[in-house]
């Protein structure tokens, strides 16, 4: 009895918040007022954190969770130890990438940034083009800090229009991974990766195993569609990613990802799959790494910071060479990716900035990188941090660490290595993504898709550069 | 609802408001005392009082979201996220595109999948523990197992499951000799990969529901049923689902809300990919308001507001159409 009208009035109320809180989500971000508070866009001097009466808080907005972040985390404590009573760090995890920028937006709007914020290369642009932060450059420039030892690929990726907008911090670059043993048990030198798709190609007919109801038990090859990689082989190749030479000679009104280049590459991938020498794997990074580790696919494609997982979840030996070329005579750039540390000087006073800067500055150091790289695989920011103790006894025990740091320190600086810089980059990287996988799983030629997917995102480039302004 | 405290107060409200909501309805031949109209306005003071927290409840949290989304949805926005300029409706027309249509046949389909296998799936597990099996017990608790499951781990799992290389769905079918499935990654399948999922998610709770239903069916039914020579089948035909109505309704009309809403199996499976074979309206809300760095607030409240639509579209036509069919006891 009791049953009927109760239900009714349930679902009714059901039907409501759903559309509330479909409502309710996208506006909680835009209710924030747009108070801009005080703070400088400079780099106060050591004079700021002189006569403090009581401990200056730095709060630290980053994504690094699990090993990670407890790297970070001791290094931060380290940080607090050392400055007792005069600075102390918060670091506080906000999500991944995305979420991290996202938050940040949200505190833009409401005046409440946090000092320190770590942002993916992805969002550069953004960074500068919403003015909250202090630029790098400026706290080089009043200490005089020597960027020296710090990695060129990783100063020409961050400086915009001869600034250094930020600092590197969590850096990385794809390379070739291959499961030694099965090189070694189809004939091949695992000392000798292939170095282009043709050689790819060529190892992938020999490391190809089939069963005997002739399905594949061994891919020769497999690897994500991962956008990031598209961006990878342009740079190798030496084509711009974005016009207005790479969006660091003026703003970009379009992306070339359906250069001639990345439509061989595109076919070739497609080629792969129909002939079954690479493993049908879709946009997770998950997904390609456990067919790798799993000895499903004998070769494939990921970040250094995928190094640690491999060497330990293996049951084969791991080998590393450097991200192939699509061509053998390829110039052979490599840029980076992962994310680099904002200084936020909008709503903040002069001693918290200050003390922001000290705290980066200690993790710049090469005792903190060195124990930044062993713990995590992320390349050592600071060049010198490699002959640290952690990180030279972790080279010891796997020679492998050292092929990221050979591979950037063999590439050249220049405009096509330093990667685009624009504000739909995320986007971007989204829409080849999605391209290259239109491309390989429906009748849409690799052409035609990409050509789409730059479409795409010109139209979202015109709109981000007409809301700057 | 029905709090115990509440008997009296409800009443005297809802007299109060039929007597003022009722024009013509037997109005009071002389003016009333005035004693009388003065304890009537202060009923309906009190009426109002006792409303007034779910009222504010309501608007902040309801009345106040909506609003928001409707300004924003005819706002553009800056890089931030704030809204800057009005546009009108041009958010909405360009909607009127074979993508955006696109998301639309999906969210439909996406729920075809999900209610329908879903509600059928709990009701055969159901009919068959009613069936007499041994264990009934433990397999009634085997099966409402799933409810408790949080859509993110019940996804990770499936994720491995479904893997390409090394997941365990394509093993067995490599061991049986089969072809190899593309779960998530092929156009034709994710969807079906990710519904799978969502039955198999809400099959606990559906389990639950019909579990009950079936233990309130008076006894003397069955047994009237039983001397009249139904038995099995044919009992479970013409006297459990029948008696079931109200259980299946409500679970049709729950699942198809929570089918429309669905988001965190679709973003830890697919992303909405490949090539958006699985991208339904919520994720398209999500894709443009908060994934990739993106904060198009105004286009994704556009599209929030044609999911409201969406879902009082659904929830009415069940209710006008489906519910008159229910026999309630």
């Amino acid at each position: 009895m009791m049953g009927t009208p109760r239900i009714m009035r349930r679902t009714r109320t059901r039907t409501a918040l759903v559309a509330g809180a479909a409502a309710l989500c996208l506006s909680i971000t835009a209710c924030g007022g747009d108070s801009e508070g005080g703070g400088s866009l400079s780099a106060p001097g050591p004079e700021a954190l002189e006569d403090l009466d009581s401990t200056v808080q730095v709060e630290f907005w980053h994504s690094m969770d699990s090993t990670n972040g407890q790297v970070l985390n001791g290094l931060i404590d380290e940080f607090n130890a050392e400055h007792e009573g005069r600075i102390k760090v918060t670091g506080s995890f906000q999500g991944d990438y995305d979420t991290t920028l996202a938050q940040h937006r949200a505190a833009i709007q409401q005046g409440n940034t946090a000092n320190i914020v770590q942002i993916y290369d992805l969002g550069t642009q953004f960074m500068i083009d919403s003015g909250q932060t202090v630029p790098a450059q400026s706290f080089v420039d009043k200490d005089g800090y020597d960027t020296g030892p710090i990695e060129d690929a990783l100063l020409n990726y961050f400086t915009v229009d001869g600034e250094l907008r930020s600092f590197p911090f969590n850096n990385s670059t794809p390379l070739m991974y291959i499961n030694k043993d099965a090189f070694e048990e189809a004939g091949l030198d695992p000392e000798q990766p292939p170095k282009d798709l043709a050689g790819i190609r060529e190892y992938a007919e020999a490391l190809t195993v089939r069963g005997a109801n002739g399905q594949v038990e061994r891919y020769g090859f497999g690897a994500a569609v991962y956008g990031w990689f598209i961006e990878q082989f342009m740079a190798r190749a030496a084509v711009p990613y974005c016009d207005s030479g790479n969006g660091r000679e003026g703003r970009a009104t379009e992306v070339l990802f359906d250069d001639p280049n990345v439509v061989e590459l595109v076919e070739w991938w497609q080629g792969m799959i129909d002939d079954e020498l690479a493993a049908p794997l879709g946009r997770g990074t998950d997904d390609a790494q456990a067919a790798f580790t799993a000895g499903r696919a004998a070769m494939t494609l990921e970040s250094t910071g995928a190094m640690g997982g491999f060497l330990e979840q293996s049951g084969f030996e791991v080998g590393a060479g450097y991200f192939p070329l699509i061509h053998a005579d390829d110039p052979a750039g490599s840029i980076i990716g992962g994310a680099s540390l904002w200084i936020n000087g909008a709503g903040h006073s002069d001693a918290e900035t200050r003390a922001s800067w000290e705290f980066v500055q200690f993790l710049l150091t090469p005792a903190a990188q060195s124990k930044w790289h062993a713990g995590t695989g992320y390349l050592s920011v600071n060049t010198e941090g490699y002959n640290g103790p952690e990180a030279s006894e972790r080279a010891a025990e796997y020679p492998q660490f050292s092929v990221a740091a050979d591979q950037l320190a063999n590439s050249e600086t220049n405009i096509n290595t330093a990667g685009c810089m624009m504000g739909v980059m995320s986007e971007a990287r989204v829409a080849a993504e999605e391209a290259w996988e239109a491309a390989l799983v429906t009748d849409t030629t690799a052409a035609d898709a990409l050509s789409a997917g730059t479409d795409k995102v010109s139209r979202k480039i015109e709109e981000y550069n007409a809301s700057v302004g | 609802m029905a709090s115990p405290s509440g008997t009296t107060l409800p009443r005297v409200s809802i007299s109060s408001t039929n007597r003022d909501g009722r024009p013509g309805g037997a109005p009071p031949r002389t003016g009333p005392p005035r004693t009388l109209v003065r304890e009537r306005r202060k009923e309906t003071l009190l009426a109002w009082a006792f409303l007034a927290p779910s009222l504010i409840v309501f608007a902040l949290f309801l009345l106040y979201p909506l609003g928001r989304t409707v300004y924003l949805s005819m706002h553009g926005n800056d890089i931030i996220g704030r809204p800057t300029r009005f546009v009108g409706f041009d958010h909405f027309s360009e909607l009127l595109t074979a993508d955006f249509g696109k998301v639309l046949v999906t969210t439909l389909l996406f729920t075809l999948l999900v209610v329908v296998p879903g509600v059928l799936g709990a009701l055969a597990v159901v009919l068959l523990l009613e069936s007499g099996i041994r264990g009934q017990r433990f397999f009634r608790s085997a099966f409402a197992l799933p409810f408790a499951f949080s859509v993110a781990s019940a996804s990770v799992i499936f994720a491995v499951f479904y893997n390409p290389a090394s997941g365990v769905l394509n093993g067995i079918l490599y061991e049986l000799g089969l072809g190899q499935v593309k779960w998530l990654n092929s156009t034709d399948w994710s969807l079906i990969s990710v519904s799978l999922t969502t039955v198999w998610m809400n099959l606990g709770y559906g389990v639950l529901v019909l579990a009950a239903g079936v233990g309130s069916i008076p006894r003397e039914v069955n047994e009237a049923a039983l001397l009249d020579g139904a038995t099995g089948g044919r009992r479970a035909w013409h006297i459990t689902v029948p008696l079931l109505g109200p259980q299946l309704f409500f679970l049709a009309v729950i699942s198809t809300i929570n089918a429309l809403q669905s988001f965190g199996q679709i973003h830890i499976l697919t992303q909405g990919g490949p090539v958006g074979s699985t991208t339904t309206l919520v994720y398209s809300i999500y894709e443009y308001a908060f994934a990739y760095g993106t904060s198009d607030f105004g286009r994704a409240s556009a599209q929030a507001l044609v999911l409201l639509l969406m879902v009082l579209g659904c929830t009415a036509l069940q209710f006008g159409v489906i519910e008159r069919k229910v026999h309630y006891s």
